[in-house]
């Protein structure tokens, strides 16, 4: 294990992008880092709101329109090696707001985080457990290790 | 108090925040316009977080409709529930178990708790006080604890089904006791932070006078829930709800209107959820939970209010051959966002997010019944 | 013979600058894992992870293009921060005190200021995603006042940072030369030659009272809560550093660990008389010294949320009295 790697598994800056969820997620996972009874930091993840300084960028919620430019311009701003965790159900599939408008075509949702920005990891759930949320956070560390 | 009075001839430049911002758990666009950090003026703007509920629940069968709402807001996911239910339960006349309307209150106080809880944990991250922050969300966990116990979940427990409530949220001797013990516990600990929070002088000059929402103001803006109780006006839907006939509880209310006086009335209002909890532990009445003996027919647009942890909460809806029509949900920020607006008006920068906090904007709740006018 | 004692001698400070900025290294760690999370109830992060582990990850990020009117400018005001942390450092070691437009308070004060200053500059030069640019239709029809001027939140924090440099540091400089009172020399070489003889600054009455100065204004000038107004979580985000990324970054987090271990040594001079030296066992005083200093920083920053101008004003004001009357003691 490399400088690189050994340095990168010991601090990891996690930074969140809300796209409209329903705030489930969203308190989840503030809470798996807050509060002292899940305390992310123990494992060396800290939370952090500028995203030149991030490594790990976790979103929640179905993207809506008027999220769609500033999670690209959120993702774009953060220097390679970057990754993206999508949280929650909406995340990963647009969740029950996906079809608001049935057959109509709409603009409203634009879809899952996929479509937008490339994502890494997933983690399911309606709402996603703190457990998991760190779970999901650790286990993208082989990816970020081994990147460039 | 005076009236506070927007400056705009004044402003020197304007200071957009979001959609992403620490201050903010959910995304809202908010601008603010300055004269030498002081906010002369500020625009909040919703529709971010707009994915149309409203458009969904048309024309679906009313149980589905009903665990749809749940979907609106993840923090006080069973009030929206469990009004969505009252308003089909209003509209069929159907009788709800005694078993079943002490366990729904049982849940809509655990939420209020935990909806509160957050309220303090968020207001004293927006003030840069880690430690009481992260002391209140300690404290929630209890909370988020037991919710999950009775109801499966963390987030979203989907309570209330019509005539009653799930089989799974069935209260036996272990939950209740289980119950009562974490009661105890939560209001010693919740005793000891709000002493400390009392008693702390840095924190108290800091948030005293800031943020002020004067009487007056309050009800020309139809400002509902604790942030106009918070103001001196004691009005609380509870009083006047069938389910909570059972119960005696106060209503609080605290004299200022400012960051101060919110913040010590979530923490009193969760004591008086605590009391309400422990004579539904007292008194649960023995019987089935969910009452099946009713039939659907066609109903006129049926409208119910109650109270959730953040103010009024009004849902209506017509049904139709079982299906939900001309669905309408209105939510307590929505009454509040020009309390948000006026609150932050004359007040530094520093505090404008805290001003915003202090009124427990929940966008997400909000952005439904808006119509998003594109360029 | 003489060019032997001028190597060595040499070779004495930077091997003292060394080990301070190695020892400093560990400061953010233990201030967040022994104090802050201690008192959070928590574990927190391993005592490496802030002040050693992420600057080195941070060497390692791609380098990315800084949205900045003047990128170049940008990018050397940490590298100037960091200059001006070390220069501090040499002007503390005895080595230095032969040179004597170093070795003297006003030296220290220049130098300090130049840090000051290099945050406004940081802030005015920043042009983060997360205000003005961020993609959101604002002004549009209906909006309110949109023929505003538009700030990026970036602004506001270097508008702040002057208003800290005209009164803001006021106690610091006014602990920092309380010791003249005493010694009737500004140069670091006689306060400490003073201290020798007379005993520690520090256990007099004016001395205590100077150190309490000495304390808010290391705070104020550190931006720790609750004087952390210029990088206020809650409205602009992280202030001048908004835009740092990578090896920028990096050297942001290096010299605000190796600041706090230099302003510790600074007290440990000024007010005990005992300069860094590795020579000597009083370098361990020095780390002792700042490490009583961020042990008593971090619990009073875990205890207290940010002040807006509103309590600021009337704190530095406090202050400053306490500093005026430090040094009327020490003249009497």
């Amino acid at each position: 294990m490399g400088i690189k790697s050994f340095s990168r598994a010991r601090a990891i800056h996690v930074m969140l992008v809300y796209t409209g969820g329903c705030n489930g997620c969203d308190i989840e996972i503030v809470n798996s880092i807050l509060s002292p009874r899940f305390d992310a930091e123990q494992y060396n993840v800290f939370l952090t709101w500028n995203p030149r300084e991030a490594d790990v960028l976790v979103v929640t919620g179905p993207v809506t329109h008027l999220n769609r430019k500033p999670l690209e311009e959120i993702y774009n701003a953060i220097p390679n090696p970057k990754l993206v965790v999508a949280a929650g159900s909406c995340a990963l599939m647009g969740g029950v707001y996906k079809n608001c408008y049935g057959d109509i075509p709409s603009e409203e949702i634009e879809g899952p985080v996929e479509n937008i920005i490339p994502v890494n990891a997933k983690i399911p759930g309606c709402a996603v457990r703190p457990q998991d949320v760190l779970a999901g956070v650790v286990s993208l560390l082989p990816i970020l290790l081994d990147a460039d | 108090m005076d009236e506070k009075v927007p400056r705009s001839n004044i402003i020197e430049t304007e200071i957009p925040m979001g959609t992403v911002h620490p201050a903010a758990l959910e995304p809202y666009r908010v601008r603010f316009f300055v004269e030498d950090e002081i906010v002369q003026e500020a625009e909040i703007t919703i529709g971010v977080n707009h994915r149309g509920i409203e458009r969904i629940m048309e024309g679906l069968p009313v149980e589905k409709a009903n665990s749809l709402t749940e979907k609106i807001c993840g923090i006080c996911s069973n009030s929206h529930i469990w009004n969505s239910c009252r308003t089909a339960e209003i509209g069929l006349g159907i009788e709800i178990p005694e078993r079943a309307n002490y366990i729904r209150v049982i849940m809509g106080e655990l939420e209020r708790l935990h909806s509160h809880f957050l309220y303090l944990a968020h207001g004293c991250e927006v003030l840069s006080h880690e430690t009481f922050s992260m002391r209140v969300f300690y404290l929630r966990e209890i909370v988020m604890e037991l919710l999950a116990m009775i109801g499966g979940n963390r987030v979203q427990y989907g309570c209330s089904v019509l005539g009653g409530v799930r089989p799974r949220c069935d209260l036996d001797e272990a939950k209740l006791l289980r119950l009562k013990e974490d009661m105890d516990k939560l209001e010693e600990g919740l005793t000891g932070f709000v002493e400390r929070f009392i008693n702390d002088s840095i924190v108290m000059s800091r948030i005293t006078g800031i943020g002020v929402l004067p009487q007056k103001q309050a009800i020309e803006l139809a400002v509902t829930g604790p942030t106009l109780r918070a103001t001196g006006v004691a009005r609380d839907l509870r009083t006047t709800m069938f389910e909570y006939d059972d119960f005696d509880f106060n209503v609080i209310t605290q004299p200022d209107g400012d960051v101060k006086s919110n913040l010590v009335m979530r923490a009193l209002e969760s004591f008086e959820s605590i009391k309400i909890i422990r004579q539904a532990i007292a008194n649960i009445p023995e019987g089935k939970i969910v009452n099946r003996d009713w039939e659907m027919f066609d109903t006129d647009i049926i409208e119910s209010y109650i109270e959730v942890p953040r103010g009024t909460l009004y849902h209506s809806y017509a049904l139709e051959s079982g299906r939900v029509r001309h669905c309408i949900i209105r939510t307590p920020s929505m009454a509040n966002i020009g309390a948000m607006q006026y609150a932050c008006i004359g007040d530094q920068i520093t505090d404008a997010q805290l001003c915003i906090v202090q009124c427990d904007p929940c966008f997400t709740c909000t952005d439904r019944a808006i119509e998003i006018i594109r360029r | 013979m003489f060019s032997n004692t001028v190597i060595y001698s040499i070779l004495a400070a930077i091997i003292t600058i060394l080990v301070c900025f190695i020892i400093s290294t560990l400061l953010p760690g233990i201030e967040r894992k022994y104090i802050h999370a201690r008192i959070q109830q928590r574990i927190g992060p391993i005592v490496i992870a802030p002040g050693i582990m992420a600057p080195i990850k941070f060497m390692f990020k791609e380098n990315v293009k800084v949205e900045s009117p003047v990128p170049g400018l940008y990018k050397v005001l940490p590298i100037i921060c960091f200059i001006v942390v070390m220069c501090l450092l040499i002007a503390l070691t005895p080595q230095a005190f032969a040179i004597p437009a170093l070795s003297s308070l006003v030296a220290i004060v220049g130098l300090l200021k130049v840090e000051e200053i290099c945050y406004v500059l940081m802030g005015a030069l920043s042009k983060s995603v997360m205000s003005v640019r961020m993609p959101f239709p604002d002004q549009i029809k209906g909006a309110v006042h949109n023929n505003a001027t538009r700030s990026f939140i970036e602004d506001i924090s270097s508008r702040r940072s002057l208003r800290m440099i005209t009164y803001g540091s006021f106690p610091l400089y006014l602990a920092l030369f309380a010791p003249v009172t005493q010694a009737r020399s500004i140069f670091l070489e006689e306060i400490v030659a003073y201290q020798q003889v007379h005993g520690p600054f520090l256990f007099t009455v004016s001395g205590a009272i100077a150190a309490i100065v000495f304390f808010i204004g290391y705070m104020i000038i550190l931006n720790e809560y609750p004087f952390s107004i210029i990088k206020a979580k809650c409205d602009v985000i992280e202030g001048p550093y908004m835009e740092y990324a990578s090896k920028y970054r990096t050297i942001v987090y290096l010299t605000r660990g190796f600041f706090m271990m230099v302003l510790g040594a600074l007290f440990s001079v000024l007010f005990l008389g005992i300069p860094p030296l590795i020579t000597s066992w009083s370098i361990l005083i020095v780390v002792l010294v700042s490490l009583v200093l961020v042990f008593m920083m971090g619990i009073l920053s875990a205890f207290s949320p940010v002040f807006t101008n509103r309590q600021l004003l009337p704190t530095i004001l406090g202050t400053t009295l306490l500093g005026i009357l430090s040094i009327v003691l020490g003249l009497l």
